[in-house]
């Protein structure tokens, strides 16, 4: 698991190799889900990808450039609000905006679901670019504070905006147009953009900055023009996920979007290990299919005449019992800054293999 | 070998045990069981379990219920709906109490016709252009509209203030409706002052409202803020007639708001006194003596969620959920624990709406308004 590997152009190539029939065999596996697997279970992994995407950029922001940011719940907002309004039929929104008519070029634009996305993505890093002047002129816990208002201001906006966002009632009817393909296929990009990034020139600066950033100004990296590059990165990906996730669960309001969404995510990354992608992934799928998996244990049952009544909001005792113990035994969460690579794999594959034969 | 043997018969009877009783009926209830709004998920879910104790069966087989938990969360509430239909094999399902949330979870139902009656969203796009959705409870605009109505006939007010909470979709089409309806009856709305959950300050809204001298102040929202802008209106010398939606009936109104609250008219979905038949009076007394608490709405929204669907499968004579869903849309001056209850083809609930009133610290009963 060593941060820097000696890699010789066989390995690299050797890498590229595996980690392509690694994603040819995924995909295999989510063309036998879409075929084989309930809709409650397509569901759950729609969820998890969603999740993974919202994590791994947050991460970005968060651990590997160390700038202690609270702002996704604003940009998934933006973005799902943004995709939702794009693709809602003409119809749909005359029926649905009760309060208000919705304002005219926008009651009756209606585009594709994948036009849609991307506008989410670039209307969310625009908006990322231009909050990034303010919010980058305070650092530490004046930042979080910074971007914890932006949160609270876009709900505010949506609520009262009423004839584009349809206030607190909120948009409904929309198509759901999200499904394996789509949210994998972004998770995968997203994954592979992110992992991209934190390894080329841009990302040793971002950790730079991380770490020390007056030492990081010293050496000549303009510590602003990085922190902008990864909130705006961060933001739209971020803006991608909210618009898969306005189309997973087919109506949006403001209510969706509270401080908790940015909390979860916090958690997802915190126990993932901060600075770590891979941390981001492990740890998004483990809480989205754990909150899902955990729920027999607010089923009730019997046996032989013991009833248990199931509790509701057991599931989250388990899960915070999980991140206590995390917490205590795995203080940089499970991954701390490291990555998963091949040779890590092969490394650990042959220790294994000489201790079997040791025996 | 007999240890095989004996493991054999063990495993058997762990996995026959359920199985001795007629295959059962399942029934799905999704609600907020925890966070944000639990109260209202735990209130319904007593009102639902008392209501299957009274009628635990139909068509000669047990009803089970499946309870899955929606954390007040759309994401949660979507998977809940998805969990119940292809896990849990249910015919029909009971939820959610809050309108985004039902939103959340009827577009899985719809799509796969399962049919679902929803105890408390009042949101009217709910149910829009949805063939398995239903409710309850009269919807957010009716309520507005009686209100105004009220205003008008009973509280002979002319021009009304207006205060409510711009963050929930409740009091917003409350507000909407009220003003629309008022301003029918040749009313004029004189101010119009708006606030954020959470808000604990009232003194600009509130002076607002004091320097256009309304008739009546009508203020649809919820209980805390409803306690807190009372007592501050009071204290500010504000001694107009305070008109509310059934979103300040709980009991906290009273302990937060004092003697301020004395007076406060509201139009609500249910009250103990209004009670009138037989299953009504029946589930009364189970509540009463299970619980050992008075009966609140949610408690009887839900029953009244249960007991429709009940009556809808026993009227399809079948668990086919196309069955159910004509028949609920069938349902005409059903006796509920709430009143009589009619659903119509497009999912909305016809029935009686109550006015109570805030006297001598206690909600008391005034008067039924039908249809």
């Amino acid at each position: 698991m060593e941060t820097t590997i000696p890699s010789t152009k066989a390995h690299v190539t050797r890498d590229r190799l595996l980690a392509a029939v690694a994603v040819g065999v995924f995909l295999v596996f989510l063309w036998y889900a879409d075929n084989h697997f309930s809709a409650y279970s397509i569901r759950i992994l729609n969820n998890i990808a969603i999740f993974i995407i919202l994590a791994a950029s947050y991460n970005l922001i968060n651990g590997v450039t160390g700038q202690f940011s609270l702002e996704p719940n604003a940009f998934v907002a933006v973005g799902a609000y943004t995709s939702a309004i794009l693709t809602l039929s003409p119809q749909e929104k005359l029926a649905s905006f009760i309060i208000e008519p919705m304002v005219w070029p926008l009651s009756v634009i209606s585009v594709s679901f994948p036009v849609s996305l991307l506008a989410a993505g670039l209307v969310t890093a625009v908006m990322a670019l231009l909050m990034a002047v303010p919010v980058f002129r305070v650092r530490g816990d004046y930042l979080a504070i910074v971007t914890l208002g932006f949160g609270e201001v876009i709900q505010v906006v949506a609520n009262n905006i009423v004839s584009v966002t349809n206030g607190p009632l909120g948009l409904k009817g929309l198509t759901p147009h999200t499904n394996l393909w789509w949210s994998w296929g972004i998770c995968i990009v997203t994954i592979f953009c992110i992992v991209r990034l934190v390894n080329s020139s841009y990302g040793r600066a971002m950790k730079a900055v991380r770490e020390d950033e007056t030492a990081a100004q010293a050496m000549g990296i303009d510590a602003f023009r990085i922190k902008t590059l990864a909130f705006t990165f961060s933001a739209f990906f971020e803006g991608v996920a909210g618009g898969l996730l306005a189309h997973l669960i087919t109506t949006i309001s403001p209510t969706l979007f509270t401080f908790l969404l940015t909390f979860h995510l916090l958690i997802i990354i915190v126990v993932g290990g901060l600075g770590s992608t891979t941390g981001a992934v492990i740890a998004a799928a483990v809480f989205t299919f754990g909150s899902e998996f955990l729920r027999v244990v607010e089923e009730p049952f019997s046996l032989y005449g013991f009833d248990y009544a199931g509790i509701p909001g057991m599931r989250m005792v388990i899960l915070s019992m999980m991140l206590v113990v995390v917490m205590l035994f795995a203080r940089r969460g499970i991954m701390g800054r490291s990555e998963f690579s091949w040779q890590w794999l092969f490394e650990t594959a042959a220790r294994v293999r000489r201790r079997i034969r040791s025996d | 070998m007999k240890r095989r043997v004996l493991l054999v018969v063990m495993a058997l009877l762990v996995f026959c045990a359920p199985a001795w009783a007629s295959e059962p009926v399942n029934l799905g209830v999704y609600l907020p069981m925890t966070g944000n709004v639990a109260a209202y998920g735990q209130m319904a879910w007593s009102g639902i379990t008392i209501a299957h104790k009274m009628e635990r069966e139909v068509l000669g087989r047990p009803v089970d219920l499946k309870l899955v938990d929606t954390k007040s969360d759309k994401v949660e509430s979507a998977n809940a709906v998805s969990r119940l239909i292809e896990r849990e094999k249910v015919v029909a399902i009971i939820g959610e109490m809050i309108s985004g949330n039902t939103m959340a979870g009827s577009d899985h139902a719809e799509r796969r016709k399962i049919p679902m009656v929803s105890p408390t969203a009042t949101n009217p796009i709910v149910t829009q252009n949805k063939k398995y959705i239903f409710r309850v409870c009269f919807i957010d605009p009716d309520q507005g509209r009686i209100a105004a109505k009220l205003a008008d006939q009973e509280l002979k007010a002319k021009t009304a203030a207006l205060i409510y909470d711009i963050s929930q979709d409740y009091c917003v089409a409350l507000a909407k409706f009220f003003k629309n309806e008022f301003a029918k009856t040749g009313g004029k709305i004189v101010a119009e002052t708006k606030f954020k959950t959470g808000d604990r300050d009232f003194t600009p809204q509130l002076s607002a409202i004091l320097a256009a001298k309304p008739d009546i102040v009508y203020a649809p929202i919820y209980y805390t803020e409803g306690a807190l802008i009372a007592r501050q209106a009071r204290e500010m010398g504000l001694d107009v007639p305070i008109l509310a939606g059934d979103g300040v009936q709980a009991p906290e109104l009273i302990k937060i708001g004092g003697k301020s609250v004395e007076g406060v008219y509201f139009t609500a979905h249910f009250h103990k006194e209004m009670i009138a038949n037989e299953r009504g009076k029946k589930f009364l007394e189970a509540y009463e003596k299970e619980t050992g608490k008075s009966l609140d709405a949610f408690a009887a929204m839900g029953a009244d969620a249960y007991f429709i669907t009940v009556d809808a499968i026993r009227r399809a004579g079948s668990t086919d959920s196309t069955k159910i869903r004509d028949a609920l849309a069938s349902t005409k001056d059903f006796e509920g624990v709430t009143g009589k209850i009619t659903l119509k083809d497009d999912g909305n609930a016809i029935k009686a709406m109550v006015v109570n009133r805030v006297k001598d610290g206690e909600f008391v009963y005034v008067t039924t308004i039908n249809p």
